[in-house]
């Protein structure tokens, strides 16, 4: 008992400093990223309804909530993936560096440039190589980037697939195991020098260890670009999010945010009993 | 498991002397008796009737055996697994039926193409032409090189124009997606309904009659691509349907533009099925005979130049040889037809072996 005790006391401790700093950091660092009442269609069907989420440069934002709640949807319409599908409509701004990304003269093809995304289910290019993959993105956009070597080596490095493909790197990437597949693909969204990096669920088909190396490098790269990371691992949003948004739907009404913040507050002093319900694993 | 157990690693050596094995393939005595009863019964009955009997033999086949295969089939089947697998029997001893009379007719064409083919065949064969030659003309002058070079030349010209196209129709279908792609995907597949003759009539009137071609290699690859086109289209439309969406939401979040995102992702990933396409359209036309009475006649000479003047191809020569009153001329015919098979043949292990090749080249 009388640990407990000393355990809680220090938490509070911990999560004080952190709220301080955050506070600090929320004071002084510029938003780079921010959504002003989102609201989201898929033919008829209002999916989302009025996030806005400002995202701080430099810094990591976790999207957090129960299956089927819009996260992917709402990430997607973040670097204009959202469009592509036929019936999709959208309300609100998504403002990058201050500008309105949804405004009629802006180019869709250069904001996916600066704003990079790794998807749920990996999808590396079949009728390429490995290190075909990586540079796959250099190809595509036409940017030019010298010392391809270095860059695959440091990419998949962060990407924590160094060590296994090293030596094929002219395989087939079809060859490789899911879990590889999507460290590639984290590669493959890096080589391109994002300003923003978008993952959805990154981690959801690779083993703790890899999990652990996206986490280091999420942090590693949030010393430079803004992340942000849908994920369903509770430890994760906490290991590597700066801020948390908590998003829900119920009953067939349309996802919204309900609590969003430091993640320090949303894990350790939630306001909404839904949140704190959730981040317990109490439902969803 | 309620105490841990922890891998004796003394067991090492006498599991490395465990081999593999396929459990699920072992049979019981009775099972295989009745499996063997089941099969030779019904075959030595009808192989009885066949020697002993006048029954007209395909009656036999369907009145006799099938019936008879099918009601052991089921007594083994219900005899070894119970009632639930009668019907399964009846779905083997059918689809096995079907699968024995379909490579028995195929089989049987392909016999008679080459044991008649090879009657022509010779170097002489393969690479001379048809002048100073009548169709009384005994074998061994003579030959369908001129046809061969015809054949190439038409179907290269109807492929290089057909299947451009028809890859482009079909990305139009799935990749740009525009408004009019109920109405294109209507017409491409009425297009397929298009008699070859009707291909050919229309070159005639319109291109030949009016006197801005001759009746000419070029011409009738015209015909031919017309015949090849939808071909090609539904082909590759169904292959670059088939690449899952994500290579291109994958491709487009790299800040890749529609036209990259095509050529250098999806088409790609469709590679092998493209080739596919144009090997389907280049096999409907390789044999189209009617056409080419319409639109290339005939040419006993080689002809190299595609504008200049008539010729001739395999598919024409054999329907010239063909109603030959002489017994030589129709062998000639049943080697061209031989030729065109192998010419098909060729062309096919080529695309089979160039598409096979991986993403490392
Ligand atoms: N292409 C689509 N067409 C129609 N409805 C869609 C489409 N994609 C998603 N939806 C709907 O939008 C809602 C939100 O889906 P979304 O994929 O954004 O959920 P999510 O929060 O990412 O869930 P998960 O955690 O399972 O990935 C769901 O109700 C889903 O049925
Ligand atoms: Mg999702």
């Amino acid at each position: 008992m009388a640990t407990a005790e000393y355990d809680d006391v220090r938490i509070d401790d911990v999560q004080e400093l952190e709220r301080e700093i955050a506070s600090q950091r929320d004071a002084n660092v510029p938003i780079e990223m921010e959504t002003r009442d989102i609201s989201v269609w898929f033919a008829k069907r209002k999916v989302l309804e009025g996030v806005s989420i400002a995202f701080p440069k430099q810094s990591v934002t976790a999207l957090i909530g129960p299956s089927g709640c819009g996260k992917s949807t709402f990430i997607r319409t973040l670097n204009r993936l959202h469009e592509l599908i036929p019936g999709a409509a959208l309300a609100g701004e998504v403002l990058y560096e201050g500008s309105d990304i949804y405004a009629p003269e802006v180019d869709p093809v250069h904001i996916r440039l600066k704003i990079g995304m790794v998807f749920q289910k990996p999808n590396p290019f079949p009728s390429m190589t490995i290190r075909g993959n990586v540079l796959s993105g250099l190809k595509l956009s036409g940017m030019k980037r010298s010392n391809h070597d270095d860059i695959v080596e440091q990419t998949l490095t962060s990407a924590g697939l160094w060590n296994e493909v090293k030596d094929r790197l002219n395989a087939a990437a079809g060859d490789l195991s899911g879990g590889q597949q999507q460290r590639l693909v984290i590669a493959r969204a890096l080589a391109v020098n994002p300003h923003v990096l978008l993952m959805d669920e990154p981690c959801s088909a690779l083993d703790p260890g890899s999990t652990l190396k996206i986490e280091e490098t999420i942090r590693e790269l949030s010393k430079e670009i803004t992340i942000i990371i849908v994920t369903h691992n509770m430890q994760q949003a906490v290991r590597v999010a700066d801020n948390t948004a908590f998003f829900l739907a119920t009953d067939g009404n349309p996802g919204h945010v309900v609590e969003q913040g430091p993640t320090t507050e949303i894990f350790g002093n939630p306001r909404d009993q839904r949140t704190l319900d959730y981040v317990n694993g109490r439902f969803g | 498991m309620s105490t841990t157990q922890v891998f004796d690693e003394s067991r090492v050596a006498s599991l490395a002397e465990q081999r593999p094995q396929a459990p699920w393939g072992t049979r019981t005595a009775s099972f295989r008796t009745i499996v063997i009863l089941a099969v030779f019964i019904p075959a030595a009955i009808v192989t009885g009737l066949w020697w002993y009997t006048d029954i007209a033999k395909p009656v036999l086949m369907v009145a006799g055996y099938l019936p008879l295969q099918l009601a052991a089939a089921i007594v083994a089947a219900v005899a070894l697994r119970g009632k639930k697998s009668a019907f399964d029997a009846v779905i083997i001893v059918l689809a096995i039926g079907a699968t024995v009379f379909s490579l028995v007719v195929l089989v049987s064409v392909l016999w008679s193409i080459v044991t008649k083919g090879l009657e022509a065949m010779s170097t002489a064969f393969l690479f001379q032409n048809n002048e100073y030659i009548s169709p009384s003309t005994p074998l061994g002058y003579g030959g369908v090189g001129h046809a061969v070079v015809g054949t190439v030349v038409i179907v290269g010209i109807s492929a290089l124009i057909a299947v451009p196209l028809g890859v482009m129709t079909a990305i139009y279908i799935t990749e740009v997606r525009g408004r009019a792609v109920p109405y294109v995907r209507f017409f491409v597949q009425a297009m397929s309904g298009v008699p070859s003759v009707v291909a050919g009539l229309f070159i005639l009137t319109v291109l030949i009659l009016s006197g801005a071609l001759n009746q000419s290699a070029f011409a009738a690859g015209l015909a031919y691509a017309i015949l090849m086109l939808p071909t090609v289209a539904r082909t590759a439309e169904e292959v670059l349907r088939l690449v899952p969406e994500e290579l291109r939401t994958g491709a487009l979040a790299l800040g890749s533009t529609r036209a990259k995102t095509v050529l250098r992702v999806v088409v790609p990933a469709a590679k092998t099925g493209i080739i596919t396409a144009a090997i389907l359209g280049v096999a409907r036309v390789v044999g189209e005979t009617a056409p080419l009475l319409l639109t290339a006649l005939k040419n006993d000479k080689t002809v190299l130049n595609p504008f200049a003047e008539p010729i001739s191809a395999l598919p024409t020569y054999i329907f010239d040889n063909v109603a030959q009153p002489y017994p030589d001329a129709v062998i000639r015919a049943w080697g061209a037809a031989l030729t065109l098979m192998i010419i098909v043949a060729i062309l096919f292990t080529l695309t089979r072996l160039f598409s096979s090749r991986g993403p490392s080249k």
